[in-house]
């Protein structure tokens, strides 16, 4: 595993894609749950019973961004889009959690969709723990198996 | 034949985008009035409206909180940071703190609004509201139903003919629907907490979200 990634992140390329998919992920997300506040002033604030929330989320934006990167080199040296679609899925799963919550996107959601959005967003709110943890379990899983592929692919390769 | 796996990735980039769109709009409109002044209309509208004041009714500043009682943010600035804010602006005088409902989240928020008030029509206003979010469960998971609202009256010490009357017969319904205008309309709250500091002067000063105390801080003490 160890000389897949370091065959990927050899090239400075994809450590750019690996950085650039976490904060694309990590700074949106930690603004929709209150983390971080742009208004009035710049502040960034984490309570002892959220930190597990914010430890989540940095996990999830981490595994998102390896699984991302890896399977665009995947794709770049087999052509084959097989597991990015496992990968973005398990990004979007773990991004919805908690992303309603009492902010204006749940306030949006709940206007638009009336009791069927208020009964999801109170579903992604309660259970946002529980669904991060699965986001990051289908992250670490697409994570290994494009590891396994790739060392297998290469071989054959070479 | 379509590729399902295509289909799944396609429908997952379009989910993302949407999520995006939705995060981007909803933070956008935020943005665009953090800031308003106005001439102390506000708290002349919501000493008008009647909704109970902590502190010194002739406190300089006034911070109005809009919050859903099933609001779990709510909840959080409700014990990290409405203690300090209680004890170093509402106690010394300095600050009065009101409450404005914007019940949004589930079917309990309305009802539990309306109970603030029938406790309030006994003097326990305060008490009620903080035990309300001292036990907020889940969205709609029962905390908040009829009969848990009873129990909060009782163990508060309420005259429950008086308090059940007042549920039954809807008294305060169109306080708290006037307060869900106010928030939206007055102040332009789409999200809870949503704070409100209104200067003697009456310039305003908006805070969205559960900000830490440093916020607080930083906004009320240029404003005194």
């Amino acid at each position: 595993m160890n000389n897949t990634l370091g065959i990927i992140y050899s090239n400075p390329s994809y450590i750019l894609i690996l950085i650039g998919i976490f904060f694309l992920l990590f700074i949106p997300l930690i603004i929709i749950s209150e983390f971080l506040f742009v208004e009035p002033f710049l502040v960034f604030s984490i309570y002892p019973e959220t930190t597990l929330s914010f430890s989540l989320i940095v996990l999830l934006s981490l595994f998102s961004a390896f699984a991302v990167s890896m399977n665009i080199y995947r794709i770049k040296l087999i052509k084959e889009t097989k597991k990015i679609g496992s990968s973005i899925i398990g990004t979007v799963i773990g991004a919805s959690a908690g992303a309603c919550s009492c902010g204006p996107i749940a306030f949006s959601v709940i206007a638009t969709f009336g009791t069927a959005g208020s009964i999801a967003s109170s579903f992604l709110t309660a259970y946002e723990i529980p669904i991060r943890l699965t986001s990051i379990g289908i992250l670490i899983l697409v994570i290994f198996v494009t590891t396994k592929s790739l060392s297998r692919e290469c071989k054959v390769k070479l | 034949m379509v590729d399902a796996k295509k289909i799944g990735v396609a429908g997952a980039a379009i989910v993302l985008v949407t999520l995006v769109a939705v995060f981007a709009t909803s933070y956008m409109s935020d943005f665009e009035t953090p800031r308003t002044s106005n001439t102390g209309e506000e708290t002349q509208a919501i000493q008008l409206k009647g909704a109970p004041v902590l502190g010194s009714k002739t406190a300089p500043l006034t911070i109005v909180e809009v919050g859903d009682y099933q609001c779990h943010m709510c909840k959080l600035w409700f014990k990290e940071t409405r203690p300090l804010i209680i004890e170093n602006y509402v106690e010394t005088g300095k600050a009065n703190l009101v409450f404005i409902d914007m019940p949004f989240l589930g079917r309990d928020s309305t009802p539990a609004s309306e109970a603030t008030y029938c406790a309030n029509d006994q003097g326990k206003y305060w008490e009620y509201h903080s035990t309300l979010f001292e036990y907020q469960q889940e969205i709609d998971d029962g905390w908040a139903n009829a009969s848990r609202l009873q129990a909060i009256a009782l163990n508060l010490g309420l005259d429950m003919e008086q308090f059940d009357k007042c549920m039954i017969t809807d008294d305060h319904r169109a306080q708290v629907n006037a307060n869900m205008q106010m928030a939206k309309k007055q102040f332009g709250a789409n999200s809870t907490p949503t704070f409100v500091i209104v200067s003697p002067t009456g310039e305003a000063q908006k805070i969205i979200g559960a900000h830490p105390y440093s916020t607080f801080v930083s906004v009320l003490d240029p404003m005194l």
